[in-house]
């Protein structure tokens, strides 16, 4: 496997370094071990530990959104067996280059939005601030306490022809992918624990750590128990996984910006207790996403107001708004001159070789060898893509050029990296690919100094000589090691994490309102399982040649159904009825039908998934084969049958994330919201299969049969049969599915489960007066057990028709409806986050 | 000349909002020929949280939140202004430095960044093609730069129809030089463009003109509402201000409010409401001249 490997490199003249062999073939000191131990691996075990590494990550569920493709939600995070790795000796040049780096874009960004010395003395070219779109006038002059400004910093690093370390880009706003290096260790610790050891490949976790004692540190507000918010996007962000990541990691409260709001110059997260108020935010939101008030007014991503409790110092945000300035290529011309300057050093590690466009010199050079550079835009977003010059055609080379020369600042040329390949395990065998290394830097406030990250995300390109490596675009990515003792190996000691236990019970209304849907979604997915199963079952048995509607058993059941589901005119719909399997399969498959079984599902994972900071790791290996199952139904079912036989392993599945939930929630909100949710929904649909099934007479065998089928859609007819001894009668039937309260099938069971449930809420407590929501459902709880089940189980001698089950029905359901609708309003809301922007114009009226 | 400005906006919701957060800038500017000697504000119903804060332009502004349901918000701000004639009204536009060195002398460090910041593009003043061309016309070479400024002025009230209702704030710059057509702010937007497409520091003014000219006089366009302007930095001068709108070197009857890139540095007010279902907005803008008893 190394042979074949070292033989490639010797013969194959590629441009590049490699991390592990030099051109003669020889092995790298730090790479001998490994090598040695790939080789005595062999290939076969080597795929094994491959699949393995890939199932532990997917059943963590690391997942990596991307955007702009339909089939990208959740793709699952892929990774390399094979490690990047450093050795001990070059990595402290490299720590020590990072950690100047940091020091030195700390103090630019301090000048830049303090007294600007550095545009004034022309160290910094001032349209290469003052054009960049991170340059925020609205954080002018505000400070973090003391000297460190910039408080996490991330560089992409990759190795050039002469064997060093570049910088290809800086990330200062909101760096992204700590969280999956934490993933992709914690998998090759367990795929690879001897190879770990051996290597004395170091730790990573005091990161985090100091991170954790630097915000306390720096916090003003409430510093011994400061409340700590990462503020996400939401779950369609690409890096959402690693938000829900670290905040249940860290004890952070993950949130998205329509859970806090700005009130007395304070920022407060909205739980289901009331507001809390929020001490530090540490934001994966982009800068100008931040505060509609003063940025991007169309932004529903962040805080209004959030820029004016930052100057009150009522907050503390992380990284600072506006850290985003120093994301800006064309300071990478300036920063060996600003070092020497500043630190009366120069810079250890280089940046790739810029050239920046506001000069006449630079731009001409630019112009020149633009066929060999890659071309930037000074600000990074999506409408500013890079451009290699030698992909463009004449015309589009010409059209680039009149468009840099109308703004010749906002433009920089860079030189192509022929990065170094390193050992990346693909199609089963070791190949060389273009590697680049994401480096984490944290401020240490307490000793006013920068920790980097001993390790770090390395991403590898798919293809062979590729030499654009992003996550978006399809990379690979590889855990990164460094081998040997730290020199200062004294780990970073752990405040005591007092903030937890408070932390915890936090429970943002919005999440609180997930759960409750997740709840809702889990039960309706279930009871559409089952009412289908019986649809079918009775479908099949029909005869061919019998018209629907004169097949009494069957077509209630299809009625029903549609009732229950929703999804009118559905079965009432005559022509429908009379082919019936299109629909059928429909409500079984297509999720962009409302109200069909694929549809409830998708919904129950959305839900799932924005709230999976919440939920075990062994709740998410389930979620994961739900997930799997959805796919296989929405994909194969075109027939009955295969509809049928879907169903079955779906609810065994549906079943067991509720019972792992029965085994591992903790009694908290979270677990008491998800089944008011759970039990509203079994409550209602309960009465809708009542009333559907049972509300008409017909011949003594039809109605035996929708007895039955009205006990198994409830899975009660053993217990039917067990009790009563007797053939079925509506007494009995309604009895047991109405008022045993032993039995969890029956209404009354599930209304008095949501009281007990209702009941643990805040705001509910003892010696409180009852809420409205509790009102409603004890009336609901006191007319089933006062209800005269004779009078309701004798059909109206005329109309043979149970009118007065059905009205009874009714009512109870429009009572659940009404206590959904307190408990919405009461816990939930405050989530309401309608806003709108209004602005005086100054057109006048004449 | 003393003036009075009384600025009302009107903010009316069929369902109520729970809760608003607004910035406004309407703090008149104190200039040695603009002395402001009274402000008051008035907030109705009262703001939750308010303050006051100088932005990165040097304007005052009024953060404040109402964290209360409300079916109406008022605004009212009053000032009392004492206005002086400036020192570029009675300078010789022939005399003032050629257009082309300013633009040399602006890109040297020589110059502040306070001063540099208003020649880049900004959001609503972006670069079109064509512009520069335009410009060109009025900016001969070596044209003494005030002079070249009236020129363009003249031409810009020449060749746009003043029309209400055509734009909105959200126009590209594009439709207003195909059309020719605008109000104030497109006016100001417009003669922004032309003068920073030559690399020439001009900023956005926003204020207001009085409404009921002294008798003989006509009634300026725009004085019902806010008005925009331009101010031109002139070395010597300082900032030179023009009204495109009207054709006018700007003298003592312009009342300055607020300057920036463009107009949404220095929107009057804007802000954020949550609910508030159907809003109307009203605004009322009332410039008075004042007897000036000591010269009776």
């Amino acid at each position: 496997m190394i042979d074949s490997y070292l033989i490639e490199r010797m013969f194959n003249n590629e441009p590049f370094l490699d991390e592990m062999a030099t051109d003669q073939g020889k092995i790298s000191s730090h790479w001998e071990r490994l090598a040695k131990y790939y080789e005595q691996l062999g290939s076969e075990k080597m795929g094994q530990f491959h699949e393995e590494v890939g199932r532990q990550l997917r059943e963590n569920g690391v997942t990596y959104n991307v955007y702009g493709d339909p089939n990208g939600m959740n793709r699952p995070w892929i990774l390399d067996p094979v490690p990047m790795v450093f050795g001990g000796e070059e990595w402290e040049g490299i720590e020590k280059g990072l950690v100047q780096r940091t020091n030195l874009l700390n103090l630019v960004l301090s000048d830049l939005y303090g007294a600007q010395t550095l545009i004034k003395e022309g160290l910094i070219p001032f349209e290469l601030v003052y054009n960049h779109k991170g340059f925020l006038r609205q954080a002018h002059n505000i400070k973090l306490d003391g000297d460190q400004q910039l408080i996490q910093y991330s560089s992409d690093l990759a190795r050039g022809p002469d064997g060093k370390m570049w910088v290809l880009h800086d990330r200062t706003d909101a760096p992204s992918g700590a969280g999956y290096t934490f993933e992709n260790r914690a998998a090759m610790t367990r795929v690879f624990p001897d190879l770990i050891r051996e290597n004395h490949v170091r730790k990573i976790t005091s990161y985090y750590q100091t991170f954790k004692n630097t915000l306390g540190n720096l916090t003003t507000n409430n510093k011994e128990n400061p409340r700590i918010v990462l503020l996400s996007p939401g779950p369609t962000n690409e890096t959402f996984f690693e938000h829900a990541y670290i905040s249940s990691f860290m004890g952070f409260t993950l949130a998205f910006g329509e859970d806090l709001t700005v009130s007395d110059g304070y920022v407060w997260l909205k739980t289901i207790k009331g507001l809390e108020k929020v001490d530090v935010l540490i934001r994966r939101v982009d800068d100008v996403f931040c505060d509609p008030l003063e940025f991007k007014s169309d932004s529903h991503l962040g805080v209004v107001g959030l820029m004016e409790a930052v100057r009150q110092k009522k907050v503390l945000v992380i990284n600072p708004l506006g850290s985003r300035v120093l994301e800006n290529p064309g300071l990478m011309a300036f920063l060996p001159k600003l070092s020497r300057h500043l630190l009366g050093e120069d810079l250890i590690i280089p940046s790739v070789a810029t050239w920046w466009c506001g000069q006449p010199r630079e731009l001409s050079y630019v112009f020149e060898h633009m066929e060999s550079l890659v071309i930037r835009n000074i600000y990074r977003g999506t409408n500013h893509k890079s451009v290699f010059g030698g992909s463009l055609s004449k015309a589009e080379l010409e059209a680039l050029k009149k468009e840099i020369r109308r703004s010749p600042y906002l433009y920089v040329g860079q030189e192509m990296v022929d990065f170094s390949t390193t050992p990346s395990w693909i199609n089963n065998k070791l190949e060389a690919r273009n590697a680049v290394f994401r480096s984490y830097v944290v401020a240490d406030t307490e000793n006013k100094d920068y920790k980097v990250m001993p390790g770090g995300l390395s991403r590898s390109s798919p293809e062979k000589g590729a030499f654009l490596v992003s996550n978006q675009t399809g990379g690979i990515s590889k855990d990164t090691w460094v081998l040997g003792k730290a020199k200062d190996a004294v780990s970073v000691a752990m405040k005591p994490l007092s903030i937890q236990p408070l932390v915890r019970n936090v429970l943002p209304s919005r999440t609180g309102e997930r759960l409750f849907w997740l709840g809702r979604y889990l039960e309706r997915s279930a009871y559409t399982v089952r009412l289908m199963r019986m649809t079918l079952l009775s479908y099949n048995e029909a005869d061919e040649d019998i018209h629907i509607q004169e097949n009494p058993v069957l077509n209630t059941l299809l009625q029903t159904l549609t009732s229950m589901t929703g999804t009118f005119p559905g079965f009432s719909d005559k022509s429908i009825l009379k082919n019936p399997e299109p629909e059928l399969i429909a409500l079984v498959r297509d999720a962009d039908k409302s109200g069909s079984l694929a549809y409830s599902v998708q919904c129950f994972l959305a839900n799932a998934f924005a709230v999976r900071d919440r939920l075990s790791l062994d709740t998410w290996r389930i979620l994961d084969s739900i997930s799997e199952e959805l796919g296989r139904m929405r994909m194969s079912v075109t027939t009955v049958q295969q509809a049928y036989q879907s169903l079955d392993s779906m609810i065994v599945k549906l079943m067991a994330f509720y019972g792992l939930n029965i085994d591992n929630m903790t009694r908290e909100p979270t677990w008491h919201l998800l089944n008011i949710g759970r039990f509203i929904e079994s409550a209602v649909n309960n009465c809708t299969i009542l009333k559907g099934m049972l509300s008409k007479s017909f011949d003594t065998e039809s109605n035996k049969e929708l007895m039955e089928d009205t006990l198994r859609c409830n899975e009660s007819l053993v217990t039917y049969r067990y009790r009563y001894r007797s053939n079925l009668e509506m007494h009995g039937v309604l009895s047991l599915l109405m008022l045993h309260e032993d039995n969890p099938r029956a209404l009354i069971f599930q209304l008095l489960e949501i009281d007990h449930h209702l009941r643990t809420l805040p705001n509910q407590g003892e010696g409180e007066l009852f809420g409205g929501e509790r009102k409603k459902l004890l009336e609901a709880i006191t007319k089933i057990r006062l209800c005269d089940i004779d009078r309701l189980s004798e059909p109206n001698a005329k109309t043979k028709a149970y009118q007065e089950l059905t009205a009874f029905l009714d009512e109870i359901v429009e009572l659940l409806h009404d206590t959904s609708d307190v408990v919405y309003e009461k816990y939930f809301s405050h989530t309401g986050s309608n806003y709108r922007t209004m602005q005086t114009s100054v057109i006048p009226e004449i | 000349m003393r003036y009075q400005v009384v600025h009302v906006t009107n903010y009316l919701y069929e369902v109520p909002a729970t809760l608003c957060h607004n910035l406004m800038f309407q703090v008149p500017q104190d200039l040695p020929f603009q002395k402001v000697e009274e402000y008051l504000c008035e907030i109705s119903p009262k703001p939750s949280f308010e303050v006051q804060r100088i932005d990165f332009f040097g304007n005052k502004y009024l953060y404040f939140s109402v964290a209360r349901s409300h079916k109406k918000l008022t605004v009212t701000s009053k000032s009392t202004l004492e206005l002086s004639k400036p020192a570029w009204d009675s300078a010789d536009p022939s005399e003032t430095m050629p257009w082309e060195q300013v633009v040399e002398w602006l890109h040297s460090t020589e110059a502040s960044s306070e001063i540099r910041q208003f020649y880049l593009e900004s959001n609503h003043v972006q670069l079109i093609d064509g512009i520069a061309e335009y410009a060109r016309q009025s900016f001969t070479p070596d044209r003494p730069i005030m002079e070249a400024m009236l020129d363009l002025n003249g031409r810009i009230f020449k060749d746009f129809a003043f029309t209400p209702g055509f734009t909105d704030i959200s126009t590209p710059l594009e439709k207003v030089f195909e059309h020719k057509k605008g109000v104030c702010q497109d006016f100001a937007h417009f003669s922004l463009a032309c003068l920073r497409s030559l690399g020439l520091a001009a900023r956005y003014v926003s204020g207001y003109i009085e409404t009921f000219p002294p008798p003989g006089k006509p009634k300026l366009v725009g004085s019902d509402a806010s008005h925009a302007w331009i101010a031109v930095y002139v070395p010597g001068l300082d900032w030179v201000e023009f009204d495109a709108t009207n054709n006018l070197l700007v003298s003592d009857n312009h009342l300055r409010v607020a300057v920036g890139r463009d107009f949404a540095d220095v929107t009057p007010l804007k802000g954020i409401v949550y609910a508030g279902k159907e809003q109307e907005m009203k605004v009322s803008v009332d410039v008075q001249a004042l007897e000036e008893e000591e010269e009776e």
